[in-house]
């Protein structure tokens, strides 16, 4: 079980390398869906289950909308991957980031790379994800309500954005 | 932009505002950080414009970047402490990120860059949004952290705020630029006292808010977005002008004028804590942010026209009365008799 959470983690961190190193959006994306996998993985190795399963859907789900309606804006003839020597200057010198973190977390030490998880040792029957969500429907209604109307600005935002086929945000300039 | 869709986003706003302010737990402050910049963000692309969109897109991922920066902050709090309270900032990492997460959102001086750019692109009124009511829920947060923050760092991110914000103002003919720069400087100001005097710093906010809107107000009034559109505008409305000359003053922090209060009161402070030799810079710092105010001033109340114009003063240009322009012009010109009353209100 270790080696298959260190294995996800170092899924995570590639994958998100993959996207950073800037690469097309074509090939980006595929960086996008191998962290969010991995994260998500990782997230159930921590013992939150719902969140995970919540998290992959929507987070992925919306992503893969926003990825397909941005290729279908931005048509590249020549898309650059991971082979071309620009994008592999960005990934070595994120690899040195990332060594440079590992190297840094491992003389302050304030993190700690053991295992942690998120689970309330036998308190509650309910697992604490799970009992979140019910918080969210009872007590926590507030809360809920905000954050349904911070996304529902989102939509009016972007609606606000995009309007008007000739002063929109997305137009051929 | 449709009539429908201005209500919500100033509701947003005000909705973003009051619960950033008034929240205890970290991640209702962040949910009205990321309501106020999706508000904001229509707002400053209203004219869609190329410019605007991309001013829009430059201010929606910096400040992106900094309330992930916010939630990164206080998870790592929370997960050393085992609690959100956002009075309860304990762990060092965390105050660290914060400090430099709520630089970003208010534009002190490594992270200064997004702002000047982002008021050049937004309408006059916008600009005078984005530098009052937008900076105040991270100074809020700020304020609340301020007994963890590092006073070193802090003390640094001043200074070198009132050095670049002076500095990098001297070349402008924009006047929302160098507005922008004003609001870099002042932040600055804000910044150095916040650790030792947060009340003070508090008050300088408020004082930096009445004088900016009332120069934004000001300037919208006579549509004046560069030095020589201030140039000619002595013809239409030259007691506004005159009003102009003394307000710009005022922020820059002349004596007999309301700006000189938070400056005083920032340097006796200052003084008290035995940073004499940073008080001292931070005041120099202060004279190149006045050399812009001085040529803004100048260029408003200008004694020998550049051009030639047929009338004095054209009665016939309509030029209907706006009351709060008045009253702000007012309190940002006559309030440093006050100063002791309202140093003990705030």
């Amino acid at each position: 079980m270790t080696y298959f959470v260190f294995f996800l983690g170092v899924c995570f961190v590639l994958g998100i390398l993959g996207v950073a190193s800037n690469p097309s959006p074509y090939y980006g994306v595929v960086g996008l869906v191998l962290a969010s996998v991995a994260g998500c993985g990782w997230l159930l190795s921590l013992g939150v289950s719902f969140v995970a399963l919540v998290l992959f859907m929507v987070y992925l789900g919306g992503m893969l909308v926003v990825f397909v309606y941005s290729v279908a804006l931005a048509a590249e003839p020549f898309p650059e991957a991971w082979g071309d020597w620009r994008v592999l200057g960005y990934v070595v010198a994120l690899v040195v980031v990332v060594l440079g973190g590992l190297v840094l977390g491992g003389f302050v030490g304030s993190w700690g790379f053991g295992v942690n998880t998120v689970d309330s040792v036998g308190m509650f029957v309910v697992r604490l994800d799970f009992s979140g969500v019910a918080m969210l429907y009872s007590r926590g209604v507030g809360m809920f309500l905000i954050a349904g109307w911070g996304l529902l600005l989102t939509l009016f935002v972007v609606l606000e954005l995009v309007r008007g086929l000739s002063r929109g945000a997305i137009r051929a300039v | 932009m449709n009539p429908h869709t201005t209500p919500v986003l100033a509701i947003s706003l005000a909705l973003g505002t009051t619960i950033t302010i008034s929240s205890n737990h970290w991640v209702l402050a962040w949910t009205g950080l990321e309501i106020n910049t999706l508000a904001i963000i229509p707002l400053i692309s209203k004219s869609h414009h190329p410019r605007a969109v991309e001013a829009a897109t430059k201010y929606f991922l910096t400040q992106a970047a900094a309330s992930a920066l916010v939630l990164f902050s206080s998870i790592t709090n929370a997960w050393a402490t085992g609690q959100w309270d956002i009075t309860q900032l304990n762990h060092p990492t965390s105050c660290l990120l914060l400090t430099a997460a709520i630089a970003i959102k208010l534009g002190l001086v490594p992270f200064h860059f997004w702002f000047p750019e982002v008021l050049q692109g937004s309408p006059l009124m916008t600009a005078l949004l984005l530098s009052t009511l937008m900076k105040f829920p991270p100074l809020t947060l700020l304020l609340m952290t301020s007994k963890s923050l590092n006073p070193t760092l802090l003390t640094a991110m001043a200074l070198a705020s009132a050095a670049l914000g002076g500095w990098m103002g001297l070349n402008q003919t924009q006047t929302r630029k160098i507005l922008a720069f004003s609001s870099i400087s002042h932040l600055g100001w804000i910044a150095i006292i916040l650790v030792y005097n947060p009340k003070l710093a508090l008050l300088t906010f408020y004082l930096y808010t009445i004088m900016t809107s009332a120069v934004f107000m000001a300037l919208n009034k006579i549509k004046a977005l560069n030095l020589s559109t201030i140039l000619t505008s002595w013809t239409k409305t030259p007691m506004l002008n005159a009003t102009l000359m003394l307000m710009l003053l005022s922020l820059a922090g002349l004596p007999p004028l309301t700006g000189f209060m938070p400056k005083w009161l920032i340097i006796q402070e200052l003084i008290k804590q035995e940073m004499t030799p940073a008080a001292m810079a931070i005041a120099m710092l202060s004279l190149l942010s006045l050399f812009f105010y001085l040529r803004l001033a100048y260029h408003s109340t200008i004694t020998l026209p550049p051009n030639s114009s047929n009338h004095m003063k054209q009665w016939y240009t309509s030029k209907p009365p706006s009351t709060p322009t008045a009253i702000l012009a007012s309190l940002s010109i006559l309030l440093l008799p006050l100063s002791p009353m309202i140093h003990a209100i705030v």
